[in-house]
């Protein structure tokens, strides 16, 4: 079985994937990463070999896009989180116009500009989430994995609009105040 | 350029998930281009995307798909780095707009009312997306409206004022479903704006709803 490398340990692979372009590195990359980024994928297709081709597509730009990796700004799993979403978004668009061309999976909007270390902060954010309740978890994923607006999220689970609100502005409190604590 | 009106928390979330949809996105995205502070936020929410990619359950993948991919990096190697061309800047009739609207099919100034004009921003990647430019003459006030799903505005140029302050160029104002408001255009100058409004709804419908004072319909 695998053990879950830590967050530097991982910086350590991404750098040896940037700078080395190191096979060995980017395959344990691949072995951690690819089955949950097929999970994630799963989220938005009912197809596994698409959701298969995604997961490909997305280590494909790791190894293409690895210089752009910048360890100061996030930690391995953000980065390779923003690189699936930008190729799921693509995804999408390709599906509604086949004659789109893919876009630049770097083209979206720049990020992180504090001080914190990426990887340190990964780890924090992982905390805070977990400290969550479980009603407050369930609305941060649902933004995570629909494009439902807080109206349709409160139809699916049938509850009513300001209670899908309030959770998520506690959700977001909470969340809020664990970084702050913590930075 | 300082923003005073920022993004929601929530808003940051969908933008950072990836989960706006696209004429909001578009909205945000002009916002974002001139605010440092909503920008730093977003990491935040991109870090949680990470933290719930990591703590997700793996699925197996298929015994080739390590090899096909490094298969792939082999061909890769050759792919020589794509310079890109310099963005052109986008207009409307000589007037610069936000570098969001890249790629979008912008439509010509229409008259829809005394001192008002409005073009419809087509959108490659969401034909159904809600997306206009509003141009309103100074002082001018526009209808007093409600909303159906959230409505996110950026200011381009001018400035107007509502019950929540006054917004200017570089700030973004989301009003929830359940607000009413009257935006006034502030004098001297008039004012452009970017909009986009959530959901579903018919474009018609939309500008319908916000004329209806007007026209009386
Ligand atoms: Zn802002
Ligand atoms: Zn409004």
């Amino acid at each position: 079985t695998q053990q879950t490398p830590s967050p530097d340990a991982l910086v350590e692979m991404m750098m040896q994937v940037a700078q080395g372009r190191d096979r060995q590195a980017f395959a344990l990359l691949f072995r951690y990463f690819g089955p949950r980024l097929k999970t994630f994928f799963l989220r938005w297709t009912i197809s596994s070999a698409v959701a298969e081709d995604l997961v490909q597509e997305t280590m494909l730009t790791v190894w293409r896009k690895a210089s752009y990796f910048d360890a100061g700004r996030a930690g391995v799993a953000t980065w390779i989180f923003t690189v699936a979403r930008n190729i799921r978004i693509d995804h999408l668009r390709r599906q509604r116009d086949p004659s789109a061309l893919p876009a630049d999976p770097e083209g979206s909007p720049d990020t992180v500009e504090d001080g914190l270390l990426g990887a340190e902060r990964d780890a924090q954010v992982r905390q805070a989430l977990k400290t969550l309740s479980p009603e407050q978890q369930t609305i941060i994923r649902l933004s995570y994995f629909s494009e439902k607006s807080q109206t349709e999220i409160a139809d699916e689970l049938g509850i009513p609009l300001g209670t899908v609100k309030s959770r998520t502005r506690l959700a977001m409190n909470r969340l809020r105040a664990l970084l702050e604590d913590r930075s | 350029m300082t923003a005073n009106h920022h993004a929601t928390d929530e808003t940051l979330m969908r933008f950072a998930a990836g989960t706006l949809a696209a004429g909001p996105a578009i909205v945000v995205e002009a916002h974002l281009a001139s605010c440092s502070a909503c920008r730093a936020r977003i990491g935040t929410f991109e870090a949680v995307g990470g933290a719930i990619l990591e703590d997700m359950d793996p699925t197996p993948l298929s015994a080739k798909a390590l090899n096909d991919t490094l298969a792939m990096l082999d061909d890769d190697e050759e792919a020589s780095a794509v310079v890109p061309s310099p963005p052109t800047p986008v207009e409307i009739e000589g007037i610069r707009l936000p570098d969001a609207l890249r790629g979008c099919d912008i439509g010509r100034w229409r008259w829809i009312g005394p001192g008002m004009k409005m073009s419809r921003v087509g959108v490659p990647q969401d034909p159904d997306a809600n997306l206009i430019l509003l141009k309103v003459g100074p002082g001018r006030a526009l209808p007093d409206h409600g909303h159906v799903g959230t409505e996110f505005t950026y200011i381009v140029s001018g400035s107007f004022s509502d019950k929540f302050g006054t917004f200017r160029p570089g700030d973004l104002a989301e009003m929830d479903d359940d607000v009413e408001h009257q935006p006034i255009v502030d004098r001297d100058v008039e004012c452009i704006c970017l909009a986009a409004m959530e959901g579903k709804m018919r474009f018609k419908n939309v500008i319908g709803r916000m004329l209806q004072p007007i026209f009386g319909i």
